[in-house]
């Protein structure tokens, strides 16, 4: 599949002494984003943020701060009011929806709270699921992704038939099919026990040392534990003394 | 293959399993050779109670529409069975308004030329007149022709094809007087045997056998009374009727001419009509499941949003969502057109062990071009029933669409 612009960068992830040559995973330059209604709700406020290559990055905030209008920023779900947003080193503020769909595909994998598993998919056509509809077969990887997270054992089980945390590991699997440079994980531990939690921060720890740029929202403290860095948003702005990246470092 | 089970690979090594010899057929199976038509496939079975019953809703409406379109070809082509004879005979007589009571032997050679290559022309003698047979009288309708076979059936097969001797008589006159074959007939005092009997009349025609007396041209003197061309198909009728007209009426009105082409035409216009309408009436029931495909799909969609959000945030594009929801209505409209059709092949099929009609008006084109028609139709209404769920669907924000 070729962008329409110029391609992201292929990065092979595999060599971390070079991820500090690399442009970033993923950034937001004084990024706005207003909602429009009976009035005008500021959900992010000139916000900077990067996202180092293998960096581990934990958003923390109470509800409403503007930490999931951020990932969506992130995961080119939704687009700024003001602001740009660089996804390896690449504006892609303002391409068409297509486009965006396409980077999506390519550069960036979900994580979500809840899964989000297709109910009707074995668990090796749900990580397949993100290049149904591409020309070329990817089923050997996904194959060998679940044996990574561990479920070699659970390739043809559907949803059902799996744990929260083996949902959870699936869903890292589909994460992980087209070799993001960016992992944006909306409480990826929220609905598992502190163990289940534990081994999936851990796989992701194993994500960032391939280079790959983790960006998880939470509410659980043990994801901090695991972060390189812990950003903490308040109404729609990085708290100063938080490291929230350039310009907010401390 | 060797898998490392433990940490990451290098991401590239996952390009060096695709052609290997892999689980990937056993595992997915044809899934990802026909995703769009699989998925859906999947997302029927989820709920084969709704599934079903919306594909019965098209079932029921294409085996209303099939079953209603064939019935109408059958019944269309029986009454043209029925009524075959009446678009192929021309009848010409005098014109009233000449007073004459026969053809001219001159009209008669005219028609002879005119029928040429088109039918037969039979002249005809006729008469009413009483008979005798067995002690009893009848009053019947006489003619004289050589060629009875040309316009009449035989009881027993057909009619000699030149009549010299002898009486044929119509099943009437022949239950009535107690005539069979040899028995004595007199007719206006000369004596007949009888050779043959006619078939009842099955074509709509002036000129019926079933209460007539037939004897041969040479037992009348003077001019044929009347004509009657037997044409080849009703468009020949038609032609020969213009022609005679044309031929014979050309400064007066010296013929008659009867035919009936131009009623097969109306018959037939009003089968059309009326096959319309039933077609029209058993769309009514086709609408109905149009509706319930409509509301499945926009129920399915809105409890999917969840999952479709997901779909387009993972990468998959919005004509790809569009295309497997707009499947999935479709395989619910070829389910149920396919059933439908099947119910109608069974039902026709009851009609022909229960009816006398024959398995020739019912293996025609149109009606295998219903049944297929019908299996059409039955997922193009699916289609358009699920045009708008699906755009809807589709084009949520993937944002939007997550929030579920």
């Amino acid at each position: 599949m070729t962008t329409q612009n110029t391609p992201l960068e292929a990065d092979a992830h595999g060599d971390t002494d070079s991820h500090s040559e690399r442009p970033p995973a993923a950034e937001l330059v004084t990024v706005t984003k207003q909602y429009e209604g009976a009035e005008t709700v500021t959900a992010l406020d000139a916000v900077d943020l990067s996202i180092a290559r293998g960096e581990f990055v934990a958003v923390v905030g109470p509800s409403g701060s503007g930490k999931s209008t951020m990932l969506n920023l992130l995961g080119l779900l939704d687009v700024p009011t003001e602001g740009l947003v660089r996804l390896a080193g690449r504006d892609v503020t303002d391409l068409s929806e297509a486009a965006l769909t396409d980077a999506r595909r390519e550069r960036i994998g979900f994580i979500f709270q809840d899964f989000h598993l297709l109910p009707t998919l074995t668990a090796v056509e749900n990580v397949t699921l993100p290049t149904a509809f591409e020309s070329g077969q990817s089923g050997d990887r996904a194959v060998t992704l679940l044996e990574r997270v561990g479920l070699g054992d659970r390739l043809t089980h559907t949803p059902d038939e799996l744990s929260g945390g083996q949902k959870q590991r699936v869903a890292i699997a589909r994460s992980l099919i087209n070799e993001p440079a960016l992992l944006l994980a909306d409480e990826p531990t929220g609905n598992l026990d502190r163990d289940t939690g534990t081994n999936i921060l851990e796989e992701f720890a194993r994500i960032c040392d391939r280079g790959v740029g983790v960006v998880a929202v939470t509410h659980d403290e043990l994801v901090t534990e695991y972060a390189d860095r812990t950003v903490r948003i308040v109404d729609g702005r990085l708290r100063r003394g938080d490291r929230g990246g350039d310009g907010f470092a401390t | 293959m060797t898998v490392e089970v433990t940490g990451l690979q290098p991401e590239g090594n996952g390009e060096s399993h695709a052609e290997s010899e892999t689980p990937q057929n056993g595992l997915t199976g044809w899934i990802w050779r026909l995703p769009t038509v699989a998925l859906a496939w999947r997302n029927l079975r989820r709920n084969r109670l709704r599934s079903g019953l919306a594909a019965v809703g098209i079932a029921i409406g294409i085996f209303t529409v099939v079953v209603l379109g064939v019935f109408g070809t059958v019944l269309q082509l029986s009454a043209a069975d029925e009524l075959g004879g009446i678009g192929n005979q021309v009848i010409i007589s005098p014109a009233d308004e000449l007073e004459e009571e026969s053809l001219a032997t001159r009209d008669i050679q005219e028609l002879e030329r005119i029928a040429s290559g088109r039918g037969d022309l039979v002249p005809l003698y006729s008469d009413n007149v009483v008979v005798d047979g067995s002690g009893e009288s009848a009053a019947v309708q006489l003619y004289g022709t050589n060629t009875p076979g040309l316009l009449f059936d035989g009881a027993d097969g057909e009619l000699p094809v030149q009549h010299r001797d002898g009486a044929i008589v119509g099943p009437e006159v022949a239950s009535q007087l107690d005539l069979q074959l040899g028995s004595p007939l007199d007719v206006a005092g000369e004596q007949y045997r009888v050779v043959d009997i006619a078939a009842a009349g099955e074509d709509i025609t002036p000129v019926q056998p079933d209460n007539a007396v037939i004897l041969p041209e040479r037992e009348f003197s003077g001019e044929f009374d009347q004509a009657i061309i037997v044409a080849d198909s009703p468009a020949d009728a038609t032609a020969v009727a213009e022609e005679t007209d044309a031929t014979l009426n050309v400064r007066v009105e010296r013929v008659d001419i009867f035919e009936l082409s131009d009623i097969l035409e109306t018959i037939d216009e009003f089968f059309t009509l009326l096959n319309r309408f039933l077609l029209g009436l058993g769309s009514v029931s086709l609408v109905v499941a149009g509706v319930s495909i409509f509301n499945l799909m926009l129920m399915s969609t809105n409890e999917r949003r969840g999952e479709i959000g997901v779909m387009r945030a993972v990468g998959i594009h919005k004509p790809d969502v569009l295309k497997l929801l707009l499947v999935e209505a479709t395989l619910l409209g070829l389910l149920g057109g396919v059933i439908g059709a099947f119910l109608s092949g069974v039902a026709v099929m009851a009609l022909w062990a229960v009816s006398p009609i024959g398995l020739d008006v019912i293996f025609v084109p149109r009606n295998g071009a219903f049944l297929l028609g019908g299996i059409l139709f039955g997922m193009f209404v699916a289609l358009a029933s699920g045009l708008y769920p699906a755009w809807k669907a589709a084009s949520e924000r993937p944002v939007e669409a997550l929030r579920g």
